[in-house]
């Protein structure tokens, strides 16, 4: 039998928890707000599903020669799939290319297998870690253009998107697109973490 | 034991929970080990590096004077190149950005240099072309593979290497970081990939107002 004293103590012990649980609550609350503006903010934004998979947000960076890259994210909600290759009308050659920091230098080089997409999560082709990169361009993107993508997965097959040209992706000046593929709402995220030069 | 030690020891415990969370929360406002108590975002370089004395060719195609036209300025300094698809045109894009919302009096004071570790495919017109996408005050400089090596080295890097693509394509494996040099001529913060606007609005100010030097 707990006694009376002991009750009381409990009772308060659980106001303790309760209020360390707040507190922790309170810190963590950036990082949920961050994660919704940035879902909330897409101002065009656009899915494209192919089975279990879906494509957010695909988008093709504006260049002034033969070579550029396009990002998005891409989203499983069931199985494990792999991008195996890629291709575009407006470009004579397409890679799938990733971005290694070591040390001081940066080297963008193919993904060898290509970028898998984790079972019920994403994979974040982004600026510092994946992108697809588009070569020998026979024209050049120019912002305000769509370009048409075709993605070959290993098992879900191909799907053709379309994506919006822009100079970039902004990041905002209140928002920390660095926590994007780490911190934020959607689970499994296998976006390589861009290193530093430090 | 008397009833009210009890809630005084969890008042006491209540007390020391929350301590450190209100600890951690605070610890995200950033720390306080800048010198002067400048809170700067960049990474902290240690020894700092030292503006090379360089003269090399800007994007008019006219011998530019690095030490000489930048003398007074904040300078930041990326080495890329212009088919780099992906964290060339991210760094560029991010600090055209930032410069667009800064106080006038602080924009003017800032100067943005973009060196080339790929000069045989840019050419001042090709630097002039890309850098104008971004802001046209950009500053592009060019030179013989032999001068941006040598640049490339007494900036600390090791020169650039190219990874080839297939079909006449290559890459250019280069430094990932904007260095920022102060009005002392050197830089104490690196800006690598990853760092946006937001890094560059809270920094730029305090290296044009602050700089580095220890009072």
């Amino acid at each position: 039998m707990t006694s009376p004293r002991t009750r009381v103590l409990f009772a308060l012990m659980a106001i303790v928890a309760l209020l360390a649980a707040l507190a922790a609550v309170a810190c963590g609350g950036d990082d949920d707000d961050t994660g919704k503006q940035q879902a909330d903010d897409g101002h065009d934004h656009q899915e494209f599903k192919l089975g279990d998979l879906t494509i957010v947000d695909p988008w093709v960076r504006t260049t002034t020669n033969n070579v550029t890259a396009a990002y998005m994210t891409i989203k499983s909600k069931g199985a494990a799939d792999t991008l195996v290759s890629a291709s575009s009308p407006i470009a004579g050659m397409v890679q799938l290319h990733e971005v290694i920091t070591e040390g001081s230098s940066s080297k963008m080089q193919e993904k060898p297998g290509g970028f898998p997409v984790p079972a019920s999560g994403a994979v974040e082709l982004k600026p510092g870690g994946y992108h697809i990169m588009l070569m020998d361009l026979k024209q050049q993107p120019k912002e305000g253009e769509k370009v048409e993508l075709t993605l070959k997965f290993e098992k879900a097959g191909e799907i053709k998107i379309t994506a919006p040209v822009k100079t970039a992706a902004g990041s905002g000046p209140d928002m920390d697109h660095n926590a994007q593929g780490s911190s934020s709402g959607m689970g499994g995220m296998a976006s390589p973490t861009a290193g530093s030069g430090r | 034991m008397p009833r009210f030690s009890w809630r005084t020891l969890a008042l006491a415990l209540a007390a020391v929970a929350l301590v450190p969370a209100a600890v951690a929360c605070s610890g995200d406002d950033g720390d306080d080990t800048s010198p002067g108590g400048a809170q700067y975002m960049g990474a902290i370089v240690t020894p700092p590096i030292e503006k090379p004395d360089a003269i090399l060719m800007d994007e008019n195609g006219k011998p530019f004077d690095l030490r000489k036209e930048t003398e007074g300025y904040v300078t930041l300094l990326y080495v890329g190149y212009t088919h780099c698809p992906d964290i060339c045109p991210t760094h560029l894009y991010e600090i055209s950005e930032a410069l667009k919302k800064l106080d006038p009096d602080i924009r003017k004071q800032i100067k943005v240099v973009f060196a080339t570790a790929d000069p045989e495919r840019d050419t001042p017109e090709q630097l002039k072309q890309y850098l104008d996408t971004f802001d046209p005050d950009f500053i592009g400089l060019t030179g013989t593979r032999d001068l941006m090596d040598q640049f490339q080295v007494a900036l600390g890097l090791q020169p650039a290497t190219r990874t080839d693509l297939g079909g006449g394509n290559y890459a250019v494996n280069h430094a990932a970081y904007v260095m920022a040099f102060t009005k002392d001529n050197y830089a104490y913060t690196v800006y690598p990939s990853g760092m946006g606007q937001k890094e560059w609005l809270n920094d730029l100010p305090l290296l044009v107002k602050k700089g580095f030097r220890k009072e």
